[in-house]
C-alpha cells in the first residue's frame, strides 16, 4: 500500500512513466535477442514517427521559448542543425567529406548539446531585449547564416554532401532491420516522454508561472522584482539546449547530416504544431505536431493512389501547411487544446 | 576583375533591393507588420510582367507596368483577404500569417508555373572601359576596367526615378502626408480625421506596385522562377531593418549598403566561400540590431 502511496499521480509523472517503460522497452529490443516483426504497411508509420518524437523535442524547446515565456524564436532549427553537426563532426569515422574525430557518441552528444546552449545563449544574450519581432528576425538570419555556413565551408562540414559515417548506436546492436525501427522509436519516444514529465514539472513549479507572467507582461513581472531578463535567457537557452539534443539523436539515428535536413521547413513545422495543438500546454503542442507531421502520412499515401507527381505533391501539401497557419492565427489563436483566456488572445 | 566593377555590381544589386524595401518599410511603418510574404509579391510581380512580354506581346516598358498595376491590385486583395481582418492582433500574429501566406503562395505559383527559371528576352548593349589602368594594393585590385550593360543603367536609372516620385508621394500628397502621420502616431492621425483604413489600403498599393517594379528588374538581372522574390527576402529585410524599419529613406541606404557588402564580399573571400556572401550582409543585420536597433535613420525595437 505505502508503495502505491509513492507511486507518482500527476499528469507530469504519468508521461515520466510512460517515457521510462519506453525506454525500458527499447532497452530490451536493443540489448537481448528480443526480435519483432513489422508488418510492411507499419514501416512508414514507424519512420515519421521516429522523425516525429525528434521533433517532438524541438517543439517541447520551443513551448518553452514562446509558449510560456513569449520569446519569438524562428530559427530554432538552427539549434537542431547544430546539435547535429557538432555530434556528427566529433563522432563521425571516415566521413567521406568535413570534420569527423571519431569520439564515442556519448561524447558527441554531450558536445552537441553544449554547442546548442551555448549558441543559444550568445544569441540571447545579444537580442533577447528586442522586440518580438524582432528577435524573430534575428533568430531567422542566424539559422540563414549557418545555413549558408554548413553549405560553402566544405572542408569542415563537407557543403551539400554533409558528415557521412556517424555511428549509429542502436543499429550496431541490433542487425535486424524491424526490431532496429521499432527499438528507436521506443528509445527515442521514451527520451522525448522523459523530457515532457521534467518540462511539465518545471513549468508548473514557481518557476513556469515566473516565465508565463513574463509573456503576459514583462514590465509588471519586473517591478515585482523579477530578474526577467535572466529568466527569459534561461527559458531560451533550454530550449535550445532541448533542440541540440534533438539534433544529437537525429544525427545518431540517420548516420549522416547534410544541409538539406535542416532548412527552414523544419522550424516552420514546429512553429505550426506548436499554435495548431495550443502554446503554453505541453501535450497540446505534441498533438498538434502529430496532427501537421500526419499530413505527411497522407501525402505518402495518396502518392501511391493518385497519378500525380510527387512534386506536385509536396506543393499541394505546402499550400495547405501554409493556410492551415493562416487560418490557425485568425480562426484559433490559442490553437485547439490552448487556453484562450490564459494565452492573453482572446479579443 | 577590379573592385569597381564589383562596386558597380552591388550599385544595381542594391537598386532592385531599394525599391522593393520602400514597399517593404512602409508596411512595416504603417500596417505595423513585418511582411514575410513580400518575396512572394516580387515574384507575382515578376510573372506578371513575363506573362505581359511573351503572351500579349507587348514592349517591356508596358509589361514593367502592367506588373506594376498587377502587383498593386495583387496585394491590396491579399492584404483585404488576410491582413486586414487581424489588424488589431499586433505583430506576432501579423508576421505568422504572413509567413503561412508566403508559403502558400510560393508554392501555388510553382504549382502553375513549374519548377523552370525562365528568362526575360532583352536587347542590350554592353559600354567596356577597358583603359581604366589598375591600382593594386596586395591582391585587390582598387580600379581596373569595368563594363556597364543597358540593362544595369535601366535599374539603377528606375530606383532613381522611385526615389523622388516616392519622395514627392510623400512630401507633396495628402494621402503620403497622411501615411508619415499614421506612421508617426495612429491615434492621433484618427483623431485628425484621417481615415486610417484608406491609408493603409493605399500603403498596400504602393508597396505592391514597388513589388510589381521590383520583381521585374530583379527577374530582368536574373531569372523569373516560383523563388525568385524568396531568395531576396531577407536581403530586403535586412536593408529595411538596417536603415531603422518604417523608415523609406533609410531603407534606400540600407539597401545599397547590403548590396555593396554582397558585391565586395564576392569579390574579397578567398573562391571557394563566395557562397558566404549573403551570410555576411545578415552579419551585418545582426550587427546592427545590437549595436544601433534603430537602424540609421528609425526608432526603438528594444522594449527594455
Amino acid at each position: 500500500m505505502r508503495g502505491l502511496d509513492r507511486l507518482p499521480t500527476g499528469r507530469g509523472n504519468r508521461a515520466l512513466l510512460v517515457g521510462l517503460g519506453c525506454l525500458l522497452v527499447g532497452g530490451l529490443l536493443a540489448l537481448t535477442p528480443l526480435r519483432v516483426q513489422l508488418p510492411s504497411a507499419l514501416y512508414v508509420f514507424v519512420e515519421v514517427g521516429i522523425v516525429f518524437v525528434i521533433y517532438g523535442l524541438l517543439v517541447l524547446g520551443l513551448d518553452v521559448q514562446y509558449g510560456h515565456t513569449g520569446l519569438v524564436n524562428f530559427g530554432h532549427v538552427v539549434f537542431f542543425a547544430v546539435g547535429a553537426y557538432a555530434t556528427a563532426m566529433l563522432s563521425a569515422q571516415d566521413t567521406f567529406a568535413g570534420v569527423g574525430l571519431g569520439y564515442p557518441w556519448p561524447i558527441g552528444v554531450a558536445a552537441g548539446v553544449g554547442a546548442a546552449a551555448a549558441l543559444g545563449f550568445l544569441l540571447s544574450a545579444t537580442s533577447i531585449r528586442l522586440r518580438d519581432d524582432f528577435l524573430a528576425i534575428v533568430t531567422l538570419a542566424t539559422a540563414e547564416i549557418f545555413h549558408s555556413l554548413f553549405v560553402n565551408l566544405e572542408g569542415l562540414f563537407g557543403g551539400n554532401v554533409g558528415i557521412l559515417g556517424v555511428p549509429r548506436p542502436i543499429a550496431s546492436l541490433v542487425a535486424d532491420g524491424d526490431t532496429r525501427l521499432v527499438a528507436t522509436v521506443f528509445v527515442l519516444g521514451g527520451i522525448t516522454l522523459v523530457t515532457l514529465a521534467l518540462l511539465t514539472r518545471l513549468t508548473a513549479a514557481p518557476y513556469g508561472r515566473v516565465l508565463r507572467a513574463i509573456r503576459a507582461d514583462e514590465l509588471v513581472t519586473r517591478s515585482l522584482g523579477k530578474p526577467t531578463t535572466t529568466y527569459k535567457t534561461q527559458a531560451f537557452v533550454y530550449g535550445a539546449a532541448l533542440a541540440g539534443l534533438a539534433g544529437g539523436l537525429f544525427a545518431l539515428y540517420n548516420g549522416a547530416v547534410a544541409p538539406g535536413f535542416f532548412t527552414i521547413q523544419v522550424t516552420v513545422t514546429v512553429w505550426i504544431g506548436m499554435l495548431l495543438g495550443g502554446a503554453a500546454n505541453h501535450r497540446a503542442v505534441l498533438a498538434g505536431l502529430a496532427i501537421i507531421m500526419g499530413l505527411r502520412l497522407v501525402s505518402r499515401f495518396a502518392l501511391t493512389v493518385t497519378p500525380i507527381s510527387g512534386d506536385v505533391f509536396a506543393a499541394v501539401r505546402l499550400v495547405v501547411v501554409g493556410l492551415v497557419l493562416v487560418a490557425v492565427v485568425r480562426y484559433r489563436p490559442a490553437g485547439i487544446w490552448g487556453n484562450p483566456r490564459e494565452l492573453g488572445v482572446d479579443r | 576583375m577590379g573592385l569597381l566593377q564589383e562596386i558597380l555590381f552591388g550599385l544595381v544589386t542594391g537598386s532592385y533591393i531599394a525599391i522593393a524595401a520602400i514597399g517593404f518599410t512602409l508596411i512595416y511603418g504603417i500596417v505595423n507588420m513585418i511582411n514575410f510574404a513580400y518575396g512572394e509579391y516580387l515574384t507575382l510581380g515578376a510573372f506578371v510582367g513575363l506573362l505581359a512580354s511573351t503572351a500579349l506581346p507587348v514592349p517591356l516598358p508596358v509589361a514593367v507596368v502592367v506588373a506594376m498595376v498587377g502587383g498593386g491590385i495583387g496585394s491590396l486583395v491579399l492584404a483585404r483577404g488576410f491582413f486586414t481582418p487581424i489588424n488589431q492582433t499586433g505583430p506576432v500574429p501579423l508576421l505568422l500569417t504572413s509567413i503561412g501566406l508566403g508559403i502558400a503562395l510560393r508554392n501555388v505559383i510553382r504549382l502553375v508555373a513549374g519548377r523552370n527559371a525562365r528568362y526575360f528576352e532583352t536587347e542590350t548593349t554592353t559600354v567596356r572601359f577597358d583603359s581604366v589602368p589598375d591600382l593594386s594594393v596586395g591582391p585587390v585590385d582598387l580600379l581596373g576596367g569595368f563594363f556597364v550593360t543597358t540593362e544595369q543603367l535601366t535599374v539603377v536609372g528606375a530606383a532613381v526615378a522611385v526615389f523622388v516620385a516616392v519622395h514627392l508621394l510623400l512630401t507633396r500628397t495628402n494621402v503620403g502626408i497622411a501615411m508619415r502621420a499614421m506612421g508617426d502616431d495612429e491615434q492621433l492621425a484618427r483623431v485628425r480625421g484621417i481615415d486610417t483604413q484608406l491609408v493603409r489600403d493605399s500603403v498596400w498599393i504602393l508597396a505592391g506596385v514597388l513589388a510589381g517594379l521590383a520583381g521585374v528588374l530583379m527577374a530582368i538581372q536574373t531569372n523569373v522562377s516560383a523563388t525568385t522574390g524568396y531568395s531576396q527576402i531577407l536581403q530586403i529585410l535586412s536593408a529595411a531593418i538596417l536603415g531603422g524599419a518604417g523608415s523609406p529613406y533609410g531603407a534606400i541606404v540600407g539597401a545599397y549598403v547590403i548590396g555593396l557588402v554582397i558585391a565586395l564580399s564576392t569579390a574579397l573571400l578567398p573562391s571557394g566561400l563566395t557562397g558566404l556572401s549573403t551570410a555576411a550582409a545578415f552579419v551585418i543585420l545582426i550587427a546592427v540590431l545590437l549595436v544601433r536597433p534603430s537602424g540609421i535613420a528609425g526608432t526603438e525595437v528594444r522594449e527594455a
